[in-house]
């Protein structure tokens, strides 16, 4: 029954994994056999400005975007979880921007971002003079300006939540009914029954999305920083780690150190990991749940 | 309430009229109702009858589609749930899962006014009234169902409320436990003065706990009286049915057995209960020949269902002087405790 998933496990996980785990102590540019260099790689990295900013620039992304994403999604979901006119179609748009493509998602951006044609600098511009905003200020330049274009990649992950949004929906609808009439029969006010029984509850569900958020946020920016930033503007400004293991690999041939590179990414995952899992685990102890 | 002219209300909560739907059909049809101050009243009936529904409607958690709703005096048809100063138990209890049992009871209190320390306070009270006093740092999970309920209970009475909603509180106890909880609740009341409304299917509950009783059927009250007016003058077929175990005898009016001094009559049903049939071994003059189906033995009691002709007939007798199995034995009833109806209106007929 297993096997076949198995197999697929060890041919297209577990092996490629211990490749590039042996890769990260070799020199290797395809074309001549890898030449063992030991910790070489990863002394370049400590020296690799390149891949300092790309290091901050992930983090950064990941302290703006995995925040606002699990807000967005739980806000929707205590929105849009009672029956109601229209509600589910307010569910179907939240959850749709999920289900584009990422390549399509990330072309359709760089349509939105123009900074002449795009609807969002249009809109920016309504009311003011001369392609200023109303307030006479210089409309963002998404695609050119370093702050502009991190925020801009921030903004295209905010939509695709659907997934978050839908786990949410479901732990909204199994938490009881009648833990909220009580508290509506004892008048707390919405925003009591928000802080003392929706967050509370609703709290494990929301750590282990932040987790899995936080471990996706590594990915989640490298098809809009390939397809609409193409990791500039310089310097750097949207070059990512998974954008810099994908050039250093693929465009400049270095394998050995792109592997490298990844694996101090994992290891950067790994340790946000289990940071974000003590804390849920002291959560959970101090709630008794 | 208006200090100087303490006019106390005596009614503790009144129902006029009140209907409720719930999905697009009608789930209560036009229920009038009055529990008076201080009263503990019992609302019985079989699952789906619309009980829950009443309670809810006077907590205000689902709105009555018509008629109104009056606490203490003061039509709160119109306010939610807050305003009505009532507290209620659920069947689930409903405890939060994350707080202590001093933040459970605490809670009201806490959202009302304020005041962690002064919440703190009168939650010890309820809990000590109650007896759970020392479950106040547990959280529910560390609870037996036995605790959880006194609990629930505790955080019923911080709030000193006009009216206490009920909804089958007991149902989730053992059998023991639930005899014993009964006993509790009811000695809770007296001392606490308050007014109750009780929501239960299970008759033996309605009939110990309760000072008055109302029965509710498919969304209608089919009678509301105490215990033993329940129990000696049930005024529907339903009534006479759902209240007693083994249920009432019914048994058409021209049939083999009826009261010796009323004739024949196919329009009216005669009932009497199980306890008011006695069996003979042989069959004797005056006595009516039974072929015994079924015993099922109850501890000291035996049920013994019999058959005459073709009427099916339900007997309680001591389980000492029980039949067997396929015997045919002599069936004499106590005719003093005979119970009329009308069979077309299922009503009671008084008797001649």
């Amino acid at each position: 029954m297993l096997a076949p998933y198995l197999l697929g496990l060890v041919a297209l996980v577990l092996v490629p994994a211990a490749v590039t785990l042996a890769l990260a102590f070799a020199d290797y540019d395809l074309l001549r056999p890898p030449v063992w260099i030991g910790l070489g790689n990863f002394a370049e990295l400590v020296g690799d400005n390149i891949f300092r900013t790309a290091l901050v620039n992930s983090l950064t992304f990941a302290a703006f975007a995995v925040p606002a994403r699990i807000a967005i999604a739980f806000g929707l979901a205590l929105l849009l979880h009672r029956r109601a006119a229209l509600v589910g179609t307010a569910r179907t748009v939240a959850a749709l921007p999920a289900a584009v493509p990422e390549v399509a998602y990330g072309l359709l951006w760089l349509w939105l971002f123009n900074p002449i044609y795009g609807p969002i600098n249009q809109l920016l511009a309504l009311g003011g003079e001369n392609g200023l905003t109303v307030f006479g200020r210089t409309p963002p330049q998404w695609l050119t300006d370093p702050i502009d274009a991190r925020a801009g990649i921030v903004l295209m992950s905010l939509f695709t939540i659907g997934e978050t949004f839908i786990i949410l929906l479901a732990v909204r609808h199994a938490l009881p009914a009648e833990v909220y009439d009580l508290a509506a029969i004892e008048d707390a006010t919405s925003w009591d029954v928000f802080r003392r029984i929706t967050v509370p509850l609703m709290a494990p569900a929301l750590g282990l999305l932040v987790l899995r958020d936080t471990i996706a946020s590594l990915q989640l920016s490298f098809v809009p920083a390939l397809v609409v930033t193409e990791g500039g503007p310089p310097p750097y400004a949207t070059t990512y780690l998974s954008l810099f293991v994908y050039r250093t690999g693929f465009e400049y041939l270095r394998y050995g150190y792109a592997a490298a590179a990844t694996v101090v990414m994992l290891g950067l995952t790994l340790l946000a990991v289990v940071a974000q899992w003590r804390m849920i685990r002291r959560a959970q102890r101090l709630y008794g749940l | 309430m208006i200090e100087g002219s303490r006019e106390v209300p005596l009614t503790g909560l009144r129902l006029e009229g009140v209907r409720a739907a719930r999905g697009g059909s009608d789930v209560l049809h036009g229920i009038d109702l009055t529990v008076a101050r201080s009263e503990l009243l019992v609302v019985l009936g079989p699952s789906g009858a619309g009980k829950s529904t009443l309670l809810r409607v006077v907590a205000g958690l689902e709105p009555a589609t018509a008629g109104r709703v009056e606490i203490a005096g003061r039509d709160v048809t119109g306010l939610r749930p807050g305003r009505r100063n009532v507290s209620m138990v659920f069947q689930s209890y409903a405890l939060f899962p994350h707080l202590t049992v001093g933040e459970n009871i605490a809670f009201g209190p806490l959202v009302r006014d304020g005041g962690r320390r002064r919440a703190r306070g009168r939650a010890e009270r309820a809990a000590a009234l109650v007896g759970c006093a020392h479950l106040l740092d547990r959280r529910p999970d560390q609870l037996s169902g036995g605790e959880r309920q006194r609990v629930a209970l505790a955080r019923a009475l911080v709030r000193e409320p006009d009216v206490f909603l009920l909804d089958e509180p007991l149902s989730n106890l053992d059998v023991e436990l639930r005899t014993e909880t009964r006993a509790e609740l009811r000695a809770l009341h007296d001392r606490v003065g308050a007014t109750m409304v009780h929501v239960t299917h299970d008759q033996v509950e309605a009939l110990v706990l309760g000072d008055r009783i109302a029965v509710l059927r498919e969304g209608r009250l089919e009678q509301v009286g105490t215990p033993d007016e329940v129990w000696r003058a049930p005024v529907t077929v339903f009534v006479a049915r759902f209240v007693g175990s083994p249920p009432m005898n019914l048994l058409p009016g021209d049939g083999p057995l009826r009261p010796p001094d009323v004739a024949p009559d196919n329009g009216r049903l005669v009932g009497f209960r199980p306890e008011a049939v006695s069996l003979g071994p042989g069959v004797d003059d005056g006595q009516v020949p039974a072929t015994v189906d079924r015993v099922d033995v109850v501890g000291e009691d035996a049920h013994v269902y019999l058959r005459v002709g073709a009427l099916p007939v339900v007997a309680r007798v001591p389980a000492s002087g029980r039949p067997a199995t396929g015997a045919t034995v002599g069936l004499t009833v106590r005719w003093s405790d005979v119970h009329t109806f009308d069979v077309a209106t299922g009503r009671r007929v008084a008797s001649p």
